[in-house]
């Protein structure tokens, strides 16, 4: 579980992240979503650690991120936007790599390599460099390298961004595998459709800070609307209208 | 925990960027510029001087008609002596011939009045010096003769011209041109300490942190002195690489220069290459410190090639002045990285003593120096920003 409170960040003068609080679930999939510069890839950031709050704490597991970021990293896995590969190793060294970095025994390694290179269908590759992968290749690479140490939590930053059908229908059916198996599943996706379809509870953040946190049923209920590009859409721009409100939906 | 994470990154890195040309190219291909360059001189330059002093000797000459027993002189020693009509400054000027014999074309009669003889020559060229140097032997050995012989007419000792006998000796491996050839290698080793991780270094921080790859690296349980001491490790295995090929290339070179060659009398013993090694190693240390500091401060790759690029010269620059204006290796001047070591590398290719305590503070010094960049480098990268691409 994924446990977020008041929250901040500021980079100079620019106030990023402002006290955000929210949990996500077990066995849940939270959708994390909000228009370009909302704050989301610096709450993204904040919790798997490689920024450092101003203010607020994030368990993990009811690990301090702060106080033990190390035990806290263990506990999660992570689909960052841009995927950064090592062009010159292979997909196998690339897992082989960052379960090494997690201290997994070399046999148990080697297995959890071969079952992620059936589970996310990487037989045709898993031996080629990443020099020239696609962008569905790179992404299940990447996919693979967070989910190698068996993480409790997920967190995925657009998984789908710039896939095909098959391979993002794929990825969708992972999730819900994921999802079932108990796991903490944080994802943030620009495509509504996806989130709307996947997620169990949605936290919609815009200027920094969360105008609209619920099910997707709440969601509905709360607005009056039924669409969920609709309520996106009305949440983001009443925030835009009234900014000072938007803490205090 | 702590060692593993960094043998985890060290062995990813060297993996890595054995596979990477350009790493490869500038630890194992550049380093092979400098012996190939200083051999290619001792070769040419130090070939065509000893072949002129064997070869046997052509001297163009002007008047010859005017000095009869100088010329029968030389002539009686195998020399041909080749008359040359008119225009011989522009000959020599031109490098037609590479020096004249000018004799006068009415010498003053008498034996208390000097023939005036003018050697025309060009300095510039090796084979005008080696040539004029043995006429000029050749007419001091007539001088000498001829004088003994009218001492001897006019009934006085001929020992009369001998003031001074005088021998040179030699304790020394090596002279002339050969000295400022070898005094020329600590700076390529030095030039060859800052250049040979450098794209390691690079490549494994701001090149990781340009292609987004740091951030995910960051996101597992590891901490970043870890990652970066692993990185570290690898840049100073590629150095020690880059080391290792520049200094068998000097020896194999050296051992394969023509005898002799420009004074080269004996060259460096394979021990002294190894004393050389253990005098560079605080050096791959530091060099390896800098690249990781100012990788730390650079926004991008290119703006840390910029700096990485002039790196080198400093410490480089320092040896070609020593190489030119030799200075006493002093204690105050061993405590100066990179100096000190250009002192002590000098004197071990010349093959002079040196002193252990020198040797001992120059390791220690640079040491220091190298445990400060570290700290600061490793304080650096505790940043936030460290981690994305600017």
């Amino acid at each position: 579980m994924i446990e977020v409170r008041n929250l901040a960040k500021s980079f100079g003068d620019l106030r990023v992240v402002d006290d955000v609080s929210f949990i996500a679930r077990d066995g849940e999939v939270t959708g994390l979503i909000g228009p370009n510069g909302a704050g989301k890839t610096t709450m993204f950031r904040l919790i798997c650690t490689v920024l450092r709050p101003d203010r607020g704490v994030t368990l993990i597991d009811g690990i301090d991120s702060q106080r033990d970021p190390l035990a806290a990293r263990r506990r999660i896995g992570v689909l960052p936007d841009v995927r950064g590969l090592y062009t010159r190793l292979t997909a196998r060294e690339h897992l082989r790599y960052f379960g090494e970095l997690h201290g997994i025994p070399r046999g148990e390694l080697e297995a959890r390599i071969d079952e992620l290179v059936t589970t996310l269908r990487m037989e045709d590759f898993i031996d080629r460099r990443a020099r020239g992968f696609s962008r569905g290749q790179q992404m299940k690479v990447a996919l693979g390298r967070a989910l190698v140490h068996r993480p409790h939590n997920v967190m995925l930053d657009e998984p789908t961004n710039g896939l095909d059908v098959a391979t993002s229908r794929a990825v969708r059916d992972l999730l819900r595998q994921l999802r079932a198996e108990g796991r903490c599943i944080l994802l943030t996706s620009h495509i509504m459709q996806e989130v709307g379809v996947l997620a169990d509870r949605i936290v919609i953040l815009a200027g920094g800070q969360i105008v609209l946190e619920g099910t997707p049923a709440e969601l509905r209920r709360r607005t009056g609307l039924h669409d969920l590009e609709e309520i996106f859409m009305a949440a983001t721009q009443q925030a835009a209208r009234e900014p000072d409100l938007a803490a205090g939906q | 925990m702590t060692m593993w994470a960094t043998l985890v990154v060290f062995r990813k890195e060297m993996r890595d960027h054995l596979r990477d040309r350009r790493s490869i190219l500038v630890a194992m291909i550049y380093p092979l510029m400098g012996p190939l360059l200083l051999g290619l001189m001792f070769f040419f330059v130090g070939g065509s001087m000893r072949v002129n002093e064997v070869a046997a000797l052509v001297v163009p000459v002007v008047n010859p008609e005017s000095a009869p027993d100088l010329i029968h002189f030389f002539e009686s020693r195998g020399v041909e002596m080749r008359p040359v009509r008119r225009n011989y400054w522009n000959a020599v000027s031109g490098g037609r011939i590479a020096f004249a014999l000018v004799l006068p074309v009415h010498p003053e009669a008498g034996e208390d009045t000097p023939l005036a003889v003018r050697l025309v020559a060009n300095p510039a060229r090796f084979d005008s010096i080696v040539a004029t140097g043995r006429v000029v032997d050749m007419l001091n050995q007539y001088q000498h003769e001829t004088a003994r012989s009218r001492l001897q007419t006019a009934g006085l000792s001929a020992g009369l011209l001998d003031v001074l006998t005088i021998t040179q000796e030699n304790v020394g491996t090596a002279v002339g041109p050969a000295v400022i050839l070898l005094t020329m290698i600590p700076p390529f080793l030095i030039f060859t300490l800052f250049t040979g991780g450098v794209h390691v270094a690079l490549d494994s921080t701001c090149g990781e942190r340009e292609r987004g790859s740091f951030e995910p690296l960051m996101m597992n349980p590891v901490t970043r002195n870890q990652v970066l001491a692993g990185k570290l490790g690898a840049t100073v295995v590629f150095t020690l690489m880059a080391l290792a090929v520049q200094v068998v290339a000097f020896w194999v070179m050296l051992h394969s220069v023509p005898e002799e060659s420009l004074g080269l009398v004996a060259p460096p013993s394979a021990l002294r290459l190894a004393i050389v090694v253990s005098v560079c190693l605080p050096l791959v240390f530091l060099a390896s410190a800098m690249q990781m500091l100012i990788s730390a401060v650079t926004r991008s790759m290119k703006e840390a090639q910029t700096y990485l690029g002039l790196l080198p010269l400093v410490p480089g620059l320092a040896g070609m002045v020593l190489a030119l204006a030799p200075v006493t290796a002093r204690p105050a001047l061993a405590a100066i990285p990179t100096f000190g070591q250009t002192l002590l590398m000098g004197q071990l290719v010349r093959s002079e003593f040196v002193s252990l305590g020198f040797i001992g503070i120059t390791a220690v010094a640079t040491l220091l120096t190298t445990a400060l960049l570290l700290v600061l480098s490793f304080w650096l990268y505790e940043r936030e920003a460290v981690l994305f691409p600017q």
